[in-house]
């Protein structure tokens, strides 16, 4: 008998469990977007509650004002170069690891692992330091925007090498085999076969790259000026003057632009499945 | 058929290959003449698939020479080689339609843009696909898509095709289909091939010439009927086609098995005294009638019976001697019962 109370107890408890801790997740990653996402249409002049008035007032205003668009552009900017930079660097040297023989493989792999793990304090100071003093052609790079995409891809890089790494395993080699059979060099072979055939993970690697860089704040915080800051670096900055609904549309707008990309990630991942299995 | 360097498509000389300390390819010497179909069979790690990587530039050679046309290609990279592979998994393109896995080929060599239309639609023809062009390999079946890799490597007209178990990841009906169908077609174009297989069967039925490797030599290279009735080595014989050893001790006055048991057989000559090893195939057996009266015979007990579809099969034992015969039809005797075997020299091999 208690065996049967048992078996009938068991499933319910767990799957009683299973929705309480699948509630608490997404509540627990959904309450701070939310409260963001509604304080952005209070009509106050402060961060608070309850809301009296609903508006887009803090819309309009964000967008009026030349600082803060600025810093969403300056953002944007540095991702889309950041997502250039390390998607490039992180896919030839996955795929260099993958087709050649490299000595001490492991401890290049780590190497190239280890910016991913390092504070962005450390790293932010660290190339502060060492092209603080930098310029070319009179071309200062402390405070440029191209300093800062260097500086992201160093995190990025690594991500997108390990993406990539794994991808690449995925790829019959025969077929790369079968492209130089048929008279295709090692570059074309790249462009025509390869690329192709990793396309997926090559569109999320942008793309995470490209977030990555949007929601770094401590080494942005380090390495801009007035001119080059991001959104969160002038986020944090009005926080300390003024905690205006602004801030809460800043966030908005950097939150929204992240699920975008997670979509497109989503999206791309489900027409290549159904490519494959048509 | 002997071929001199002169017609010869491709001259494989001393050739040698090896993975650390394992000698995959161990001094291999092969020609193809021009419009020749020479199979490598062997069995896995005989060196057949090593050698063929070698030809197709996927490999580095440890020495010796590989000619194509007269001319030496061993260290020309894969891609600057005249040479095309039928993949066993096909290989196909996944992100490029049937029409552009087979115009690839052709763009790398910079074919004109209507001489490659006309030979699209010409090899797809010869490869019975016309009308899949724009399908992708995924919506392909098994069947379809070598179909597809054979047009797209004929499509490129090589100096030499290279087979690599093109068939061997195929159900056995569709195999037996295509093989037939790369038989027609080599008849029809003539072109020169390599083809690697461990099918004794696909090797038989559509070579000009069988080599057969083991250890990574060829122990043998010769017509398909040359090889199959006269092997010249043991692995030979017992490679191709079934066989059953009986390993034998020949004395003065006896012959015995294993176990120094006297066993009845009878054989026309009989062989020097010492260890030796007497091999005949299943199908070539008497088990009633005539058995008898034929030169070489042996009393043994049914073991047990298989019925195969065409035929019965006896496996019989005699002692510590094993073996089966294969008869067409029951012979109306039973398990346990001793009958008489008896074969013509020409059936019995005898090794030592």
């Amino acid at each position: 008998m208690s065996d049967a109370t048992h078996r009938s107890i068991e499933p319910v408890v767990l799957r009683v469990l299973v929705a309480a801790f699948t509630i608490f997740i997404i509540g627990y990653i959904l309450v701070p977007i939310l409260v963001t996402l509604v304080m952005s249409f209070n009509n106050a002049a402060m961060i608070r509650f309850p809301i009296a008035n609903w508006s887009a007032r803090w819309y309009a205003d964000f967008f009026a004002s030349g600082q803060w668009t600025d810093a969403l552009k300056n953002s944007i900017l540095i991702a889309l170069g950041t997502a250039v930079i390390s998607t490039t660097a992180g896919v030839l040297c996955a795929w260099a690891f993958q087709r050649f023989h490299i000595p001490f493989r492991d401890m290049w792999y780590i190497l190239i692992m280890m910016p991913l793990f390092m504070p962005g304090v450390v790293l932010g100071l660290g190339v502060a330091i060492a092209f603080g003093g930098l310029s070319i052609g009179g071309y200062a790079f402390y405070g440029s925007r191209e300093l800062v995409m260097v500086a992201h891809s160093l995190w990025a890089m690594p991500l997108v090498f390990m993406l990539m790494e794994a991808t690449f395993k995925t790829i019959d080699y025969r077929i790369v085999e079968a492209s130089h059979d048929l008279g295709g060099g090692p570059v074309r072979t790249f462009f025509e076969v390869v690329l192709p055939l990793v396309s997926t993970g090559i569109v999320s690697s942008m793309l995470f790259a490209f977030v990555i860089s949007l929601n770094e704040f401590v080494m942005a915080l380090f390495l801009t000026d007035r001119d080059t800051q991001t959104l969160p670096v002038l986020m944090w900055l009005s926080l300390r003057s003024a905690g205006t609904p602004r801030l809460a549309v800043a966030s908005v707008i950097l939150a929204l632009t992240v699920f975008a990309c997670l979509t497109i990630i989503m999206l791309w991942y489900v027409r290549q499945l159904r490519k494959v299995s048509r | 058929m002997p071929v001199t360097a002169v017609n010869s498509a491709l001259e494989l000389k001393n050739v040698v290959r090896r993975f650390g300390s394992v000698v995959a390819v161990n001094d291999v010497s092969l020609t193809v003449g021009k419009g020749e179909f020479v199979t490598l069979l062997g069995p896995s790690g005989s060196g057949k698939t090593s050698t063929l990587r070698l030809i197709g530039g996927f490999e580095e050679l440890d020495g010796g020479s590989i000619r194509l046309n007269g001319e030496r290609i061993d260290h020309l990279p894969a891609y600057q080689r005249d040479t095309a592979t039928i993949f066993q998994s096909g290989a196909l393109f996944p992100h490029k339609t049937v029409a552009e896995n087979v115009a690839y080929g052709l763009r790398m060599r910079k074919v004109a843009k209507d001489e490659m239309a006309k030979r699209i639609a010409q090899s797809l023809d010869t490869v019975r696909l016309t009308g899949l062009e724009n399908r992708y390999p995924a919506q392909l079946s098994g069947g379809q898509k070598q179909r597809v890799a054979l047009a797209r490597s004929l499509a490129v007209r090589p100096a030499i095709l290279l087979f690599d178990e093109p068939l061997s990841a195929l159900d056995l009906s569709l195999r037996l289909q295509l093989r037939a169908e790369i038989k027609r077609l080599h008849d029809e174009l003539k072109f020169s091939a390599i083809y690697v297989t461990h099918d004794q069967g696909e090797a038989m039925a559509m070579s000009s010439r069988v080599a057969v490797m083991n250890a990574g030599s060829i122990e043998q290279i010769d017509t398909p009927e040359t090889v199959f009735h006269s092997p010249s080595s043991e692995f030979v014989y017992t490679f191709i086609g079934e066989s059953c050893c009986l390993p034998v001790r020949v004395t003065t006055s006896a012959i015995q098995d294993k176990n120094g048991e006297e066993v009845g057989l009878v054989l026309a000559h009989r062989p020097g005294e010492g260890d030796c090893r007497i091999y005949v195939r299943p199908s070539r057996l008497r088990l009633v009638g005539d058995a008898t009266s034929l030169p070489n015979r042996l009393r043994a007990r049914i073991h047990f019976i298989e019925f195969l579809g065409d035929v019965y099969r006896y496996h019989l034992k005699s002692g510590a001697l094993e073996l089966a015969a294969d008869h067409a039809g029951a012979i109306g005797r039973n398990v346990g019962d001793t009958i008489d075997i008896g074969w013509r020299n020409e059936d019995m091999r005898i090794f030592r």
